[in-house]
């Protein structure tokens, strides 16, 4: 029979079948594994965490299934090891980039200074962080662009995280005319401030005369959010300031200048011939 | 307005409007609630609604599962004592729609204010529904649509004297109590030194005419690991 056919040594075509089968059932069941996984755990378990499990039970999978395949082949491992210490120099030499990225993915998996779904800063590269492989990891922008960056730049340059603590703080500059009430401005900006949910009551926002400006009184409000409200609360409030003062009848400053003629009075009285 | 009810039903109090009504073939459910309005088309030929007050961490939006409840005038607890207070707590009201054995949850609305608030550092502290109440020495009259009653009996294990102007309670644990003229929660505060605390609902009514609520977290099936919160930031 074609199964019985030898290939070499003891190898059998019936042997490599098994192990093309071995191999795709180990496929099969790491993904059948991780959808289940991932539709229990979904909402239980965060994203980051799930997807490095799942890469876990993946990555064993395929380890055992090339075990097997070794094994079948009759390749002995300890053999491999001594062999793979010359091949292991040449290959290192070949491959400094690799492993590079590979040590610096299992220390970025180990360290979490980012996690998936964390939105970063990396390399100048702004967005969320789609996946943390073993080699690279890879970034959607907030333009929507696929950006991959490999391990090792990622773990070797500084890494803004935005969202790391639970609270962020935004600040706006608010310029009022000189001639209005600037401590009415302030309690009308605090009254916005705590109408809104997610603008934190501790810590303490701040809204206080900054400096004067050269058209305006200048009022630097501080808010904090939680920072998963940060942005939409950033963009919500400095309408509701604007509205609420304009309501008041305080009016945001803008750049004007006054021109005195010194000579304007000998200019009118010459026109009256006086 | 508490209580299971079949559809159709309406309902209307102070800044509340509930209406499930039959339009055009189909049931719709219209809801308004200060300036806010809901309304969701229920494609059912029949089905109960159930109305009840449920953990108010969830508007405007989930971010949190904790509730802080500043005290106005801070409290000084005599050492190795225990004594009750009563605090007012935010009403958060859920309706829920009846399936083959359960409830599936279909609007949540409150007329209380919404505020939030970071307990602890921007590290490591949480993110918490505030709420500011008096300490009152026996249950105040208060509007039940609006807000509850949470007695609380702090136990001071310490040998000094301590202040305590806030509690902070995880909102899985919490078990609420509910009736036509009142929302009802127990908790227990149990100081362990001047600025570490741990605090915990427990299942019992402040009237025995109450029923217990549905709870959200009941709902959904979220695994509760602890319904207990150690205040370790101070108290």
């Amino acid at each position: 029979m074609i199964l019985d056919k030898i290939i070499y040594d003891k190898v059998t075509v019936f042997n490599l079948v098994m192990i093309l089968a071995v191999f795709v059932a180990a496929i099969i069941i790491s993904r059948m594994i991780a959808f289940y996984i991932r539709r229990t755990l979904k909402e239980k378990v965060k994203q980051d965490t799930l997807e490095i499990v799942i890469k876990i039970i993946t990555y064993s999978f395929v380890s055992a299934a090339i075990f097997y395949a070794l094994t079948v082949l009759g390749i002995n491992l300890s053999g491999l090891m001594v062999a793979g210490g010359v091949a292991g120099v040449i290959l290192g030499f070949a491959s400094q980039g690799i492993i590079g990225n590979l040590i610096s993915g299992i220390f970025l998996i180990i360290e979490r200074p980012i996690k998936i779904g964390d939105q970063v800063n990396i390399d100048n590269h702004t967005g969320y962080v789609e996946d943390i492989r073993i080699i690279s990891t890879t970034i959607r922008t907030y333009d929507g662009l696929y950006v991959r960056i490999p391990n090792q730049n990622i773990f070797t340059s500084s890494i803004i995280n935005y969202v790391n603590h639970i609270v962020r703080r935004f600040e706006y500059i608010v310029g009022i005319r000189y001639s209005d009430d600037a401590d009415k401005a302030i309690k009308i900006i605090k009254a916005v401030i705590d109408d809104h949910p997610f603008a934190l009551k501790n810590p303490k926002p701040q809204a206080f005369v900054d400096n004067f400006g050269d058209n305006s009184v200048n009022i630097l409000v501080r808010v904090w959010s939680p920072i998963s409200e940060w942005y939409s609360v950033k963009m919500e409030l400095l309408l509701e300031i604007k509205k609420a003062l304009e309501a008041e009848g305080i009016e945001i400053a803008f750049p004007q200048r006054v021109v005195w003629f010194g000579d304007r009075d000998n200019e009118v009285n010459k026109e009256a011939g006086c | 307005m508490f209580g299971t009810h079949d559809i159709p039903l309406s309902f209307e109090t102070e800044n509340i409007q509930l209406n499930i009504q039959k339009q055009n073939g189909c049931f719709v459910y219209q809801r308004k609630c200060n300036d806010e309005e809901e309304e969701k088309t229920l494609l059912a030929k029949k089905t109960t609604i159930l109305i009840n007050p449920v953990e108010p961490i969830n508007k405007p939006k989930e971010i949190t599962q904790y509730l802080l409840i500043d005290i106005d005038t801070s409290v000084i607890v005599e050492p190795r004592s225990t004594f009750k207070i009563y605090l007012t707590f935010p009403v958060a009201i859920g309706v829920f729609i009846k399936r083959v054995r359960d409830y599936d949850i279909l609007d949540i609305f409150t007329r209380a204010s919404q505020k939030y608030t970071l307990y602890g550092d921007q590290q490591r502290g949480v993110i918490c529904r505030y709420w500011e109440s008096l300490a009152y020495s026996t249950p105040p009259e208060v509007d039940p649509f609006q807000l509850g009653i949470l007695e609380l009996s702090i136990k001071n294990t310490t040998e000094r004297w301590v202040p305590v102007s806030k509690a902070v309670f995880n909102a899985y644990g919490m078990k609420i109590y509910y009736s036509s003229e009142r929302v009802s929660m127990k908790a227990s505060m149990e100081i362990l030194s001047e600025s570490t605390a741990e605090t915990e609902f427990f299942s019992s009514p402040l009237k025995k005419d109450m029923k217990k609520s549905l709870e959200l977290y009941n709902v959904r099936k979220l695994s509760v690991l602890s319904s207990t919160f150690t205040m370790a930031d101070g108290i």
